[in-house]
């Protein structure tokens, strides 16, 4: 058993189903799997592979990270909607971390910037509030680093953030498409 | 004595997010707690449920209301012997939304994990309150389907008939558009019908030529629409009385299709003698109060018992997911954690698809 308390960490926010165990310093386990699809059936056997794996069961653990974008809509929903019911059954602290957040633990101080479809990112520049933008205007920005490296990031910045905050949300940046009815109500004569 | 058994049912397939506790025992069935948390605000300016908005609400919104119901029911998570979740069929990020909390809750307690198709939820909602027997006849009449169902057991059904296209709590919405009524369309309309004279405008009685179980209710949203585009170009607007008599019109004619094919679908099930002849509705539907009137007076005329769920559990809830989930787990259903949430699922697997039967399979 870790002398520090256990992370869970994981992140569907891209093509990859992806988690890390960390305690203290040291990363117990970490797996990342490449997969376009099947992460809401993969999700959870991967993360009782991975307890398995460092000898821990549910009950070791002190808090979860959970990666919630921006990214795949579909994507940082299913790891947002695991993550919160596993709070609520285990009555541990369940941290958000934004994937701009967990590429400022490898590279503090600079703009980040996640890929979004469309030649376009997801940018937060230092200090300031992320947008989508074209592409070009991410030059000088981190990105996201690769799905393991990006999941050890997120229990990093989830172990040291203050728990009791409002319970994690997926990150969209933008509202959702929808466009109001075409129909016009007719004009009312009486 | 069978065991007692408590569990707990999630439910967000369309736009409510709904968590309840049910507890069955040799003395019957119990809704120790039913939470619902609508969407209607959500959606009211796009004039119909938007996939993205619903999904993004419940996501944030399960837990919650998990939450709500166990302290509703006075029990924790200890106390339950599984937890039920709609897979499906639904608008996917909600059911998403829903199967990835169950298997949050379940991989964190141990707790059996039990996936149930909503339309199984409707479907057996009338045993949960009101203890009838298989085979009944069911309609389960929402705004998302349209279908009848012959229930011989939790996970046996034949589908003897449903709509060919929309389902007429979709009709009732967008008529209600077409003439300025609030959202949803259900209740407005039929206040409006109330007040309405039925035969100024003659609406259509689709496919009631053919002698079958099958609806359809496209046609006559256009029918409403050719009529109301009709006094408008004579008139510039409508009056009052031009809305009450077309939404009188247009009630009517989903009163008399229904019941119409409702006495088919009875005489087809009554070919099978069941010992208590049964017809049950579910869905948002069955409150219209023409509706069900109608209806009541088909089955009484058959000999058939009527029963309607109360309303609370004729509309989505996870009451009727939870109670669902208590039959199937009796019944030996186990869940794991690779459990796939179905945009399409339908319940009659043995009959023809009716709907959406592309590359993706029948939706329901």
């Amino acid at each position: 058993m870790p002398s520090d308390p256990v992370v869970l960490s994981f992140d569907t926010s891209a093509a990859h189903c992806a988690a890390a165990l960390l305690s203290g310093d040291r990363i117990l386990a970490s797996r990342a799997e490449e997969m376009g699809r099947g992460q809401a059936e993969r999700l959870v056997p991967l993360l009782e592979e991975l307890l398995a794996e460092a000898g821990l069961g549910w009950d070791d653990l002190a808090r979860i990270g959970v990666g919630i974008g921006p990214g795949n809509f579909t994507g940082i929903r299913i790891s947002v909607a695991a993550a919160r019911g596993l709070g609520l059954a285990l009555g541990i602290p369940v941290i958000g971390v934004s994937t701009f957040d967990a590429i400022a633990v490898d590279a503090p101080g600079r703009a980040a910037a996640v890929p979004a479809p469309r030649d376009q990112v997801y940018l937060k520049p230092v200090g300031g509030s992320p947008d989508l933008v074209a592409v070009e205007l991410a030059a000088d920005a981190a990105f996201p680093p690769a799905p393991a490296t990006l999941t050890e990031a997120i229990a990093r910045h989830a172990a040291t953030a203050a728990a009791g905050g409002p319970p994690p949300a997926p990150l969209y940046i933008r509202p959702a498409d929808a466009a109001p009815s075409r129909d016009a109500p007719p004009v009312i004569l009486d | 004595m069978t065991k007692a058994l408590t569990l707990l049912g999630l439910e967000s397939s369309c736009d409510d997010t709904a968590a309840a506790v049910v507890r069955r025992t040799d003395a019957g069935t119990e809704v120790l707690a039913s939470v619902v948390f609508g969407q209607a605000e959500l959606h009211s300016a796009f004039g119909g449920v938007v996939p993205e908005i619903a999904a993004r609400a419940h996501t944030e919104k399960l837990d919650t209301s998990v939450q709500q119901a166990l302290e509703a029911a006075g029990v924790t998570l200890a106390d339950l012997d599984a937890v039920a979740v709609t897979a499906g069929p639904g608008l996917i990020g909600g059911v998403l939304a829903g199967v990835m909390c169950a298997k949050g809750i379940c991989a964190a307690t141990g707790l059996p994990l039990v996936g149930v198709n909503h339309l199984a939820g409707h479907a057996l909602t009338p045993r949960m309150t009101d203890d009838i027997a298989f085979p009944y006849l069911m309609l389960l009449v929402s705004g998302g389907h349209c279908q009848f169902l012959v229930v011989r057991g939790p996970d046996d059904f034949s589908r003897l008939g449903g709509t060919i296209d929309d389902a007429p709590g979709e009709a009732f919405d967008k008529v209600a558009r077409l003439l300025g009524l609030p959202q949803p369309g259900g209740p407005s309309v039929e206040a409006e019908a109330a007040k309405g004279n039925a035969t100024r405008f003659r609406m259509p009685r689709p496919l009631l030529d053919r002698d079958d179980c099958n609806l359809s209710f496209s046609g006559l949203k256009t029918a409403l629409l050719r009529a109301r585009d009709g006094v408008i170009a004579e008139k510039g607007g409508l009056t009052r009385a031009d809305r009450a008599d077309l939404c009188a019109g247009f009630q009517e004619a989903v009163v008399e299709v229904l019941a119409a094919k409702l006495r088919r679908a009875l005489s087809i099930y009554l070919e099978e003698r069941p010992d208590v002849p049964t017809v049950a509705v579910a869905g948002g539907v069955a409150a219209n109060g023409a509706i069900r009137a109608a209806l009541e007076q088909v089955a009484a005329e058959a000999g058939a018992a009527f029963v309607a769920p109360p309303l609370r559990f004729c509309t989505d809830n996870a009451a009727m997911i939870a109670y669902a989930g208590i039959e199937l787990f009796e019944g030996g259903q186990r869940d794991d954690m690779t459990l796939a949430a179905r945009p399409r699922w339908p319940l009659d697997r043995s009959g023809p698809a009716m709907l959406g039967s592309g590359k993706k399979g029948a939706k329901a």
